[in-house]
């Protein structure tokens, strides 16, 4: 009964009905479950890693664990799961059949291999299948395959662009994203040698190693598996500023097509990875939460947004806050102050109490009206009042060459 | 018996602490009469350190099990929560209560010799046993002397529904064996043998005498004072009281024994005749709400005229009322309609009309024209050496109210000590 805002567009060259894919993982890793996301609304599928048949998988369960509070309870999800179990040639049997079951969606694959063979062999099967694009895991947590457990292929530039070489070589026309980890010393590095090694662009990025917890009163690790645990590969909301930073510094310095990953949960969390140079963006933790549905959401939220502010297509929105993003050197030195909204204030305090203790002590309280007041004098518009502000009720003032502008939470949250 | 309200589950409580705003100077803290700090023990709901919460409501509050039940909340933290301008009030009294239920006394303590003298306490209520454990935190040991059962207006007279006995039996014994040197059962009625005798003395009695109602038919059987009701009925006897129960009064005390004669029979009808309306009634929001839920009933504006009957009460005679704006004080007024009385049959009329403080003891003690005991700002009373607090002073009000004055009086006790010598 309402018209549905045209999502659509192109993606090296693959048409892509909406901006979000889901990411190889457990939604992607049985075929009507795949099939129930793609339904469900979802552009595309990146079906959960695969690999040649005589490399074994041992999965080892319980594999999840989150860490949050109780109100918000999975704030980051870990796992130390491993590649899908089904090899390639299951793998090729499910590309071919969503193809025809969805042909105008993305039906995609990711590979993990060891030696050239395996790597190249993975690539011409998947594309007799008929698979319209390749990621290649070179940033499971839990070990590339062919490097020392731990140690992830896109760690090493020189292994990163080796490999990628091999796979585009075999795929030819069909596109190749490369998927890769934050946890390297320069991210641009490792981009830069996947566009001397002529992929078509990159994944950023994969779930980052961590340690989700320790449990103090038995000094488990969190999983727990007979006491004894492992490092995981941590995802949701948690990462999503790690995914933001990795993304803007690979597009500032690197001319290579991205595909966003890692902690987005809503439209607009999806809408900031674009703005910082993602084309797409993939979801993985969010349907495990909350499931498929999600792409109601996901789909409304963003086609609102778009006529809200006028762009054509989500495709306006790629890279339009890379201008902006800075070295900290880089920046102006405006006049900075705090500036608070009395009427809005509810009299926490927390903002006085956060400027006394812990920045520089501008914030005067009156104890009898419960109201903040600035110290114009003292305050130098650090922001931490604003953050500490359960209402919003706090902005930062800046003045430079006579022009104002203002530092403020806009929106819904 | 069952009690009305459930303890929160962790899960509940650690949700419900995340609420919390940790307010600057927090105007819950202000507003609580024993000044709880309630920012920093939800927060260490929040972190899971029980031990640490329930050692900041022990430091605080002598009656911490106690309050966690029947605290009014609505008329002390919960009202100036902070929280209420985003959405709702946290439930604190129901976080203070997880606490206590979720945790053992403290038994960390560390008391210091006893050595500054001996204080006598009249009065084993909140008051004076807060009293008491202050004076002995402080280096003094009490005796406290008490007529009745130890533990005051709550272990006496409120409901097991809202106050299990084991709730009760727990929190008293733990103050009277850490810090009362000894409860004497003796009925004081002259403090003058006692100011010699101790180093001060603190008169905490309570207001264990009821008002009167100057009707006609007060004298016939089946008509009960409300609290002498709740006493037996709270010590296991039964009431005694008919099928059909009119309760009159709109406070605390009238709500309560209805809401126990309801419960001790769930087939009586049980009424309460008020003189004003639904809004104007002095109970508590929470026990007017427990009342109803099970199943007592009020008859709104209607003032006695008197309790019908010719040897027992057959039924209670009233007017209708009208109201007719505010008094000085804000209090709704009303005036009968002439013409418009009827009875009310009944078979049993309970007066929960007022307290006092009796006539004839403690001479030489000034009181205030209601009969109270006249003590000023630093508790003490028109004697050198005796100080005085609670409902004695005050009028009815609650145990936190009663608390706050038992801290205050061992504060200026204290420090009269200290001047003396």
């Amino acid at each position: 009964m309402y018209r549905e805002h045209d999502l659509s567009y192109d993606f090296l060259g693959i048409h892509l009905e909406n901006p979000f894919i889901l990411s190889a993982a457990p939604p992607t890793d049985e075929l009507d479950i795949a099939i129930d996301g793609l339904t469900a609304g979802w552009a595309g599928v990146v079906l959960k890693t695969t690999s040649v048949k005589s490399n074994p998988v041992n999965l080892k369960h319980p594999m999840m664990s989150s860490f949050g509070t109780a109100a918000h309870k999975l704030w980051g999800l870990g796992n130390i799961d491993l590649i899908s179990q089904y090899h390639i040639g299951e793998i090729c049997e499910r590309i071919t059949a969503l193809k025809h079951m969805f042909p105008t969606k993305m039906i995609a694959a990711s590979i993990m291999g060891s030696k050239k063979e395996d790597w190249q062999s993975l690539v011409w099967q998947l594309k007799k299948a008929g698979v319209d694009l390749i990621e290649c895991s070179f940033s499971c947590p839990q070990g590339s395959m062919g490097e020392a457990p731990g140690r992830m292929l896109a760690q090493s530039v020189e292994a990163t662009e080796k490999v990628a070489r091999w796979v585009k070589e075999a795929a030819g026309e069909t596109p190749v994203l490369i998927k890769i980890t934050p946890q390297v010393t320069d991210i641009v590095e490792i981009a830069r040698a996947l566009k001397r090694a002529g992929v078509d662009g990159v994944t950023a990025s994969n779930s980052v190693p961590a340690l989700i917890g320790v449990d103090v009163e038995t000094l488990e690790p969190r999983p727990s598996l007979f006491g004894e645990g492992a490092y995981s590969g941590m995802t949701g909301m948690a990462i999503k500023p790690l995914t933001l930073r990795t993304i803007a510094e690979i597009a500032r310095h690197v001319d290579i097509t991205i595909s966003g990953n890692g902690g987005a949960y809503t439209w607009s969390d999806a809408a900031e990875l674009m703005a910082v140079g993602a084309s797409n963006v993939q979801f993985c933790t969010l349907p495990m939460h909350y499931g498929f549905g999600t792409i109601r959401d996901l789909k409304s939220g963003l086609a609102d947004f778009l006529d809200r502010k006028s762009y054509a297509s989500p495709l306006d929105i790629v890279g339009k806050a890379l201008g902006s993003i800075k070295g900290q050197e880089e920046l102006v030195t405006p006049h900075s102050h705090s500036d608070i909204d009395v009427e809005a204030c509810i009299g926490c305090g927390n903002c006085f109490r956060a400027c006394s203790d812990g920045a520089h002590r501008a914030i005067l309280w009156d104890a009898e009206k419960r109201k903040p007041s600035v110290d114009d004098e003292k305050c130098p518009g650090c922001g931490q009042c604003m953050q500490v502000c359960p209402v919003n009720a706090i902005r930062m003032k800046e003045e430079l060459d006579g022009k104002v502008h203002y530092f403020e939470f806009k929106g819904t949250h | 018996m069952e009690e009305f309200e459930k303890t929160l589950s962790w899960q509940q409580a650690a949700i419900e602490a995340e609420r919390c705003l940790y307010c600057y100077d927090a105007p819950c803290q202000a507003k609580c009469p024993a000044h709880v700090p309630v920012p920093e023990f939800i927060q260490s709901i929040r972190s899971g350190n029980l031990h640490g919460a329930r050692t900041l409501l022990q430091d605080a509050h002598p009656f911490i099990e106690t309050c966690g039940r029947i605290c009014p909340e609505e008329a002390f933290c919960q009202s100036v929560c902070t929280r209420s301008k985003i959405d709702a009030p946290l439930r604190i009294r129901e976080l203070h209560r997880f606490v206590t239920d979720s945790s053992d006394p403290s038994d960390r303590m560390e008391l210091p010799e006893a050595t500054l003298g001996r204080v006598a306490i009249i009065g084993a209520g909140p008051a004076g046993l807060s009293c008491a454990r202050e004076l002995r935190v402080r280096g003094f040991l009490c005796d406290v002397f008490e007529a009745r059962q130890v533990g005051g207006v709550p272990s006496q007279e409120v409901s097991t529904h809202r106050y299990p006995l084991e709730v009760e039996e727990r929190e008293i014994r733990f103050l009277t064996s850490a810090f009362v040197a000894n409860v004497r059962p003796e009925r004081v009625t002259d403090v003058k043998p006692l100011v010699a005798e101790y180093a001060a003395v603190f008169v905490a009695t309570g207001l264990p005498s009821e008002t009167d109602m100057s009707i006609e038919g007060t004298q016939l059987a089946g008509v009960h004072h409300a609290r002498e009701l709740l006493r037996a009925m709270k010590s296991g006897a039964i009431s005694g009281a008919g099928n059909r129960v009119g309760v009159i009064g709109g406070g605390n005390v009238a709500i309560e024994v209805a809401s126990m004669l309801r419960e001790e029979d769930p087939t009586r009808d049980v009424m309460v005749v008020y003189r004003r309306g639904i809004k104007e009634l002095k109970a508590f929001k929470k026990e007017i709400q427990e009342a109803t839920e099970i199943g007592v009933t009020y008859q709104f504006l209607a003032i006695p005229d008197k309790v019908v009957g010719s040897r027992h009460v057959e039924g209670l005679q009233v007017t209708q009322t009208h109201l007719c704006g505010e008094d000085e004080s804000g209090r709704c007024r009303f005036e009968p309609l002439p013409g418009s009385s009827f009875i009310i049959p009944l078979d049993t009329v309970v007066v929960a009309i007022g307290q006092r403080v009796d006539e004839d003891v403690f001479p030489g003690l000034a009181r205030s024209d209601s009969g109270l005991i006249s003590a000023g700002e630093n508790m003490q009373t028109s004697m050198p050496g005796v100080y005085a607090g609670g409902d004695a002073v005050h009028g009815a009000q609650t145990v936190v109210e009663a608390v706050r004055d038992g801290k205050k009086a061992a504060e200026q006790i204290a420090s009269f000590v200290a001047g003396g010598e």
